[in-house]
């Protein structure tokens, strides 16, 4: 069996690998991806006092940070079991609001700007930010850095740290929002709203207006029927911060709706021997392997799935273009409801309106009068026992379960970070864009391998990649192998 | 010359804190030195595009950080240039997927005509157990510790 191996891969930090097996005939037999594993996480925080989790998870996870914080704090509030009062939930929603701003904007620049603005065969050396800056103009650049700045500086102002915040506590937030500093607030919301009014215009412009990237996102590569999750309101609407955590069935049908202190009787885990990762499926379906289809409980949690999980978006513009989305990609079906949208790259469009939903609602939580009550915790007065609780990750829905003793020091630990939730999916779509774009006679060449890439680039996956030696540009190399393990060729870039 | 020293890393995966404790220990060296306003000295778990952020409006900056190469015994101190961090083994990864390298990242900055420094240098302490949650490095990436405190504080003389 031939295997190639691209190690690691790029703009996804971590020791992600993607290993595609050939056959004799040179055709995919299979494709997986591996990523690293931390270890000693749970030991890690068993015997320390439950209250520093919202620090130490914040840690584990470079990537968000902020969403532990908050999938912690929510956790604390449901261990203690005490309600926090309306306006810590208002802050907490606010910072989590201006977070999703920068962590969305980066994606769509930093990640899959290069693949649309520049095109999936570009050189490498031009794939990136840089290129996209010099196709778009440096107008676009600063207004990308901008927003990122001015949202790292809410994010100080109201977590108390940039980016590993400190304000998160059982019951509340640890410090009111000044009156003072609410306009500025404003100010960058209203900046926000209008940076993601932008986007999407770009979006419209450069992706939606090019015939060949149209039948990118369309392509049968790059689609899988598959469940879909995400957290809805009372209304049936996205929510980043609290809800139900609702999933529909391919044909977009409610298949369940559940408080996320219930996952666990709604997930189960799959193990495979080639790989220490857990696959999380649907215990209501079953796990059929990985497959499309109503029978396989193989589900995704992305922004597309948030879109389809819910009946659209609580702000007004947001709105406006969920539904441009679906009318462009979608119909609706005998219940009703659009029925979801599959096309895996169509998740980057997604990602902009979710863009605009938080600037949105960072606008709404910005002006609310409340917000700036000095009322932002309960104390806490309950024993502690056991809280589990989530919120949604960018990347997906991110849940945290801890139990302590009666003292609240910690005894066990689980998290479901929101990469987790799409492993499956991610190997699926690997395998599928390698199958469609690797045959018999098929060229290896750099921009075939990145189509691959950009497979399972739409999910925004995170590794494990909490620690930090020194950065650098990621190095790809693709060696290509015999049956007999002998090398055939080597391509490389960035080494 | 306004010089910032950046410590980065993870304070609970085991060696990848050192840059963080090299920080540090400057930062109470230099507190008990007396008050300086050229020299700022902060601590991160950051890269690619947020680590150019934070070096906005200095002049020059020193990183310290940790380095993963399996070919290398833990505890080494290196000093780098930017130029070293092309070589892919020099770097394992960055904080972030979501990032560009911290090189792209600070000729965006240059390309945008936003105030990098001019001046970057990298203090690189080899580890050799970044996987591992632990707020406790290893031995040897430890005693090397005051080797990188002195190194960094000899670049301000």
């Amino acid at each position: 069996m031939q295997r190639i191996t691209i190690d690691p891969v790029t703009r996804l930090e971590g020791h992600g690998r993607i290993e595609i097996f050939l056959n004799d005939e040179g055709d995919v037999a299979n494709a997986y991806f591996i990523v690293p594993e931390l270890r000693g996480f749970e030991q890690f925080c068993v015997g320390r006092p439950a209250e520093e989790m919202p620090r130490i998870t914040s840690r584990i996870c470079g990537v968000c940070p902020e969403a532990h914080h908050m999938a912690a704090t929510k956790t604390l509030d449901a261990l203690f079991n005490v309600e926090p009062p309306a306006a810590a939930k208002k802050l907490r929603e606010l910072f989590y609001s201006s977070f999703y701003v920068t962590d969305h904007t980066t994606h769509f620049y930093a990640l899959a700007g290069p693949d649309f603005v520049l095109g999936p065969d570009a050189p490498p050396a031009e794939r990136n930010i840089l290129g996209v800056v010099r196709k778009v103009g440096l107008e676009i650049g600063r207004a990308v850095i901008d927003a990122r700045i001015r949202n790292h500086e809410i994010i100080k102002l109201i977590g108390g740290r940039g980016v590993h915040p400190v304000a998160g506590l059982p019951g509340g937030w640890s410090k009111p929002l000044a009156p003072e500093d609410r306009a500025h607030v404003e100010e960058v919301a209203r900046k926000n709203v209008e940076f993601a009014l932008f986007s999407l215009k770009l979006f419209e412009d450069v992706v939606l207006g090019n015939p060949a990237y149209r039948e990118l996102i369309l392509a049968d590569t790059f689609t899988h029927n598959t469940y879909s999750m995400g957290t809805v309101d009372a209304n049936n609407y996205v929510n980043f911060y609290d809800g139900m955590i609702r999933v529909v069935d391919p044909e977009g049908n409610e298949f369940v709706k559940y408080h996320p202190r219930d996952y666990a009787k709604h997930i189960a885990e799959r193990s495979e021997p080639w790989t220490y990762l857990k696959f999380p499926y649907l215990k209501g379906v079953g796990w059929n392997g990985f497959v499309d289809g109503k029978q396989s409980g193989v589900y995704v949690a992305t922004p597309l799935s948030r879109l389809n999980a819910a009946d659209g978006m609580a702000t007004p513009r947001a709105q406006e273009f969920f539904e441009q989305f679906y009318t462009t990609l979608s119909t609706k079906g005998a219940n009703g409801r659009y029925k979801p949208v599959h096309y895996r790259l169509a998740t980057h469009w997604a990602r902009l309106i979710e863009l605009l939903y938080a600037a949105e609602r960072m606008l709404e939580l910005a002006t609310d009068p409340e917000i700036t009550s000095p009322h932002v915790r309960t104390p806490v007065s309950n024993l502690p026992r056991e809280g589990a609780a989530s919120v949604e990750a960018p990347r997906g829905t991110l849940t945290h379960h801890y139990w302590t003793d009666e003292n609240g020091i910690l005894t066990r630990v689980n998290l479901i970070v929101g990469t987790t939730n799409n492993y499956a999916p991610i190997a699926m779509s690997v395998k599928k864009a390698a199958q469609s774009l690797i045959s018999k006679g098929t060229v290896v060449t750099e921009g075939l391998l990145n189509r691959i890439e950009m497979g399972f680039r739409a999910y925004d996956p995170c590794f494990g990649c909490a620690t930090h030696a020194l950065p650098g540009q990621m190095p790809l190399e693709v060696v290509i192998r015999d049956a007999a393990g002998e090398e055939l060729q080597t391509l490389s870039q960035y080494c | 010359m306004h010089t910032l020293i950046l410590g980065l890393g993870n304070p609970i995966l085991s060696d990848d804190a050192v840059g963080i404790l090299v920080a540090d220990e400057i930062q109470a060296l230099l507190e008990q030195q007396g008050p300086r306003t050229d020299v700022t000295v902060e601590t991160a778990s950051l890269g690619g595009l947020a680590l150019m952020e934070r070096m906005l409006g200095y002049e020059r900056v020193i990183l310290i950080d940790a380095l993963w190469r399996t070919h290398e015994a833990p505890g080494l101190l290196l000093r780098l240039g930017l130029d070293d961090l092309a070589l892919p083994q020099t770097t394992e990864r960055s904080v972030s997927p979501h990032d560009t390298s911290l090189g792209i990242a600070l000729a965006l900055g240059r390309q945008l005509a936003l105030p990098v420094p001019e001046e970057i240098i990298i203090y690189a302490i080899t580890v050799q157990s970044i996987l591992e949650v632990s707020s406790d490095p290893s031995p040897a990436v430890a005693a090397a510790v005051p080797q990188a405190v002195a190194a960094v504080l000899a670049e301000l003389e």
